[in-house]
């Protein structure tokens, strides 16, 4: 298979809504329990546009480099060896070189720290990310103030930010839809997706929150799979 | 059978000059291994670390080399060596496996360094608990508080104090320990006599802080003595306890302070040593299952388990090798027969020693856990003993990985050539990362391994331990070759110039292998090759694997299938149907689209933040691939990966980068193919050489 058919076949672009207005799209959220696949999808979103050939930054928040490092390997193995990819070991080349990690131990993170660290990287002349995705980021204690900063550097800096965030177990879901801790904060995020297990089954529902209407009507096509966590489009 | 409880095997880590000479001295004379003290030569520090190896020829013993053992307190302690240099090889990996627990020393004054930043992150990654004393506490600008804050900044260890000094830089007079709130003096000469008193009234007052704020910190690691704090009560073994649970669960380290040189502090670090660092069955160790592609298992301790066995350091002695082993699991009994899992060979444990104070004991049997050494057994270092065949783990992963760089090494003189390789054979046993050999074409020896420092410190080794003098050629790296695509050969060997002629044809295919070296396939059917000339074309193409068309490197990743061939009655041979098979291999490979490889080194380089953006462009510049950063408090850990004929002199520019600010640290990752330019360059220099 050539690396277009890939990124076509790929439903994921549909999810950050990039067909829409630009504005529509700059920060989305993944929720979801304890190891129901948040960090899976988020790799997803940035091979997405890694395979585009544009640049990604993965901030990790009390996760190691190399484990972080290691998402994209096995991810990219198995997208690559499921459809049999041409060039596949020169395509991951060229996706390390786009890709740039940076981890934070817990507790740690800044954005004060981030940002400079992002202003660094352009300048240098490193990297120009034009997606940004944010794993580990604590919502819990998390002020209101940082999020909207980051929301202006998705601006200033002209990129989408995903978060992932875990959802508090046993908390009913309220009104709005948009299940603890983050509730209160929908209005940040153009998009928000919940990932939640179907009982009896091979899959993984994504359910679209808070989304463009073009997002929300793509969004009940996917299914993750719980074996490799990667978007299936045939699960019923 | 000794308690096992009561044994520590401890390393003792320290940046150079922070004095673990003179504290390992002054253990070993405490705990009267040695009865009397010699000071380390040159009291301004300078040459302090050649002095230290001088001291330990004159001694007789190597206070820094493989284990020292001591007893203290009804306890043994086994002091074991922790690699003094810090690039990641094999070496660091097995010290960090056979230690339990650790000592870190910092200077008081020079504080936390960038070694030891290194090596606790190591530590941590080991999993090894530990105990920090900060030394030198009587030099002018001793200032402990400093040091403990860098402990907790740059080492992100929750480094409390639990020792308050009497006095500092020149009037130091003793430590006031907290958890007893007694004040401790040294007396006597070699300040062997303790004296315990009263708090004298000018310190009761830091002290009652100091105490709180450990009390708050250790009190996490026991309800039962958050209650006896919040009641006012908590005794003595309460906060001990607490204390060593803590350390244990590498989430409390504490801090002890003393001069060494001035005989202060060391008998209670030695207590603390017993109290707080763990004995063997207090941690984890895992063992890989070669069975089941070396997948982790954990140990159980238990002595009555099949053993398992770790020879971590080989020594020559009078009686020939001492192989110094941990077991982990089982008993190590005398007249046993013990296996070496790397070699599959059976062997017999003859004489079982554990080292004493000053003699060597012989023991009949060791349990789980303990350090003993054995004699008459042939086996190099890192290798895993276990009960018998059928028990298939491993301490130490089996797989080696294949040197990267090598050198040429010529001796000066005669003298220097038989030193030179005594010192070889002992170093290729002790290292399994390190190869030598001698080039068929220059006749050079050269010497082979994971990385330039690895290579520098047994060139250095080499004159140090073995006097053995020579002179060092320019590194070279050890690129590969291998096919891409699969390509067919036919071809026929004749040659009919007088006497008995030769013939051979082979016809096949080499194709690409995923896995592996090198493979040879024999399809032919209807004997078009006769039987006995097909391991004569196995050899011709092994031989060819050698030297790959391209740039002369090694050759892998092939699998050399025959289909086809044609014999002669009179003039087939071995070396015909060899040659043939080299004839048919060099048809095809240019073909098969070779393509260049090369070693591809993970770097981490950390530096002050401020200089993340020079470090990345210089990796950038280097053709490194920047894999992301780490962000700790005012560090940067940059990871990249790096070809490893860009990495030569990385040091000096890394330094005048960044002020000398930054470090790094590398291992090889993988092989990959180099890029077009390069290989372009690689051939025609290749081919400029072959010219000559």
């Amino acid at each position: 298979m050539l690396k277009q058919d890939l990124i076509e076949k790929n439903p994921i672009r549909h999810l950050k809504g990039e067909s829409d207005a630009k504005e529509s799209s700059r920060m989305g959220l993944v929720m979801a329990r304890a190891g129901v696949g948040k960090t899976a999808l988020l790799v997803q979103i940035a091979l997405d546009s890694l395979l585009n050939d544009k640049q990604v930054v993965h901030v990790s928040v009390g996760q190691s480099l190399d484990k972080t490092k290691l998402w994209y390997d096995d991810m990219f193995k198995d997208i690559a060896g499921g459809c049999k990819l041409d060039n596949a070991a020169e395509i991951h080349d060229g996706i390390m070189r786009n890709r740039m990690i940076i981890t934070f131990n817990e507790s740690k993170f800044s954005l004060a720290k981030l940002e400079e660290r992002l202003h660094d990287l352009v300048q240098q002349n490193v990297i120009k990310p034009s997606c940004m995705v944010v794993d580990g980021f604590d919502f819990i204690d998390a002020d209101r103030a940082v999020l909207e900063g980051m929301r202006d550097l998705a601006k200033t800096m002209d990129m989408q930010i995903w978060f992932s965030a875990v959802s508090t177990d046993g908390v009913d879901i309220p009104a709005s839809g948009v299940p603890a801790p983050c509730s209160g904060m929908e209005d940040l995020f153009n998009t928000i997706v919940l990932l939640k297990p179907v009982s009896q089954s091979e899959c993984i529902d994504l359910n679209i929150i808070k989304g463009s209407a073009s997002v929300s009507k793509c969004g009940k096509l996917l299914k993750l799979d719980t074996k490799t966590f990667m978007i299936r489009e045939d699960c019923k | 059978m000794r308690d096992i409880t009561k044994v520590r095997n401890i390393g003792i880590s320290a940046h150079i000059d922070s004095g673990k000479t003179t504290l390992t001295e002054r253990i070993l004379f405490y705990t009267q291994r040695i009865h009397t003290i010699h000071e380390v030569r040159g009291k301004d520090g300078v040459g302090a670390k050649m002095d230290s190896m001088e001291l330990e020829r004159e001694r007789g013993i190597t206070i820094c080399s493989a284990a020292t053992y001591c007893d203290w307190k009804d306890h043994a302690v086994n002091i074991i060596d922790t690699p003094g240099h810090v690039d990641f090889t094999i070496e660091v990996e097995r010290a960090l496996r056979v230690l339990d627990g650790a000592v870190l020393i910092l200077c008081s004054v020079g504080g936390v360094q960038s070694q030891s930043i290194t090596v606790n992150r190591q530590m941590t990654r080991y999993r090894v608990p530990r105990v920090a004393f900060i030394n030198k506490c009587d030099r002018t600008g001793a200032n402990p508080e400093r040091v403990i804050k860098q402990l907790r900044d740059k080492l992100a260890l929750n480094a409390v104090p639990i020792q308050v000094p009497m006095g500092l830089e020149g009037e130091m007079q003793g430590l006031i320990d907290l958890v007893r709130m007694k004040a401790v003096y040294f007396d006597g000469e070699n300040g062997d006599k303790l004296r315990e008193e009263e708090i004298p009234a000018q310190y009761k007052e830091e002290c009652d802080i100091k105490r709180e704020e450990m009390l708050d910190a250790v009190s996490m690691f026991s309800d039962e003595l958050m209650e006896a704090v919040l009641e006012g009560t908590p005794t003595e073994e309460m906060i001990m306890d607490a204390i060593r649970k803590g350390t244990l669960a590498l989430e409390f380290t504490p801090v002890m302070m003393g001069t060494a040189y001035k005989n202060k502090g060391v008998q209670l670090l030695l207590d603390a040593v017993i109290d707080y660092l763990p004995c063997p069955t207090d941690v984890e160790n895992f063992a890989l299952d070669l069975d089941h592609e070396e997948a982790e298992v954990k140990v159980s301790n238990i002595s009555s388990d099949p053993l398992l066995a770790l020879a971590f350091k080989l020594e020559d002695g009078r009686y020939g090798q001492l192989t110094y082993v941990r077991t982990y699991q089982g008993t190590l009994k005398k007249g046993d027969s013990i296996v070496n899992v790397r070699t599959g060979k059976k062997a017999k444990v003859g004489r079982l020693v554990r080292m004493h104070s000053d003699d060597m004991e012989e023991i009949d049997e060791a349990g789980a856990g303990d350090i003993v050494a054995l004699f008459g057994i042939d086996c190099a270092s890192g290798d895993t003993f276990t009960s018998g065949s059928d028990y298939n783990f491993s301490m130490t992963s089996m797989h080696v990985p294949a040197p990267v760089i090598s050198l040429s090494i010529t001796p000066i003189d005669n003298k220097a050539q038989d030193n030179m390789s005594k010192a070889l054979n002992r170093f290729t046993k002790e290292d399994p990362t390190f190869k030598t050999y001698v080039d068929a074409e220059t006749l050079e020896t050269i010497i082979s391994g994971m990385g330039e420092l690895h290579l520098d410190v047994y060139v250095e080794r080499m004159k140090r331990e073995y006097k053995a003098e020579v002179t060092v050629g320019a590194p070279q790296v050890a690129y590969r070759e291998t096919i891409t695509q699969r390509a067919e050969f036919n071809y026929t060997h004749k040659k009919q110039t007088g006497g008995s002629g030769q013939f051979g044809r082979v016809a096949g295919f080499l194709e690409p292998l995923e896995e592996g070296e090198y493979e040879f396939v024999d399809k032919i059917v209807g004997g078009s090759v006769p039987r006995e000339y097909i391991p004569s074309c196995d050899k011709g193409f092994q031989k060819c694997m050698d030297k790959g068309a391209l740039v002369g490197a090694h050759v892998t990743g092939v699998r050399c299938t025959i289909t086809d061939g044609a014999s002669h009655a009179v003039d087939s041979s071995d070396i015909a149907f060899q040659l043939a098979a080299q004839g048919g291999f060099k048809e095809a490979y240019m073909k098969a689209k070779p393509m260049i490889m090369e070693p591809i080194m993970k770097v981490a380089a950390e530096g002050p933040s401020e200089f993340q953006g020079s470090i990345m462009g210089s990796l950038n510049q280097r053709r490194g691939i920047i894999i992301g950063t780490n962000e700790e408090e005012a560090y940067t850990v940059i990871e990249a990966e790096v070809p490893l004929s860009e990495m030569f002199g990385y040091s000096t520019d890394l330094r005048s980068l960044t002020q000398g600010k930054a470090e790094f640290t590398m291992e090889f990752a993988t092989y990959r193919q180099v890029p077009k330019s390069v290989a372009e360059e690689l051939i025609t220099k290749a081919q400029k050489k072959d010219k000559k």
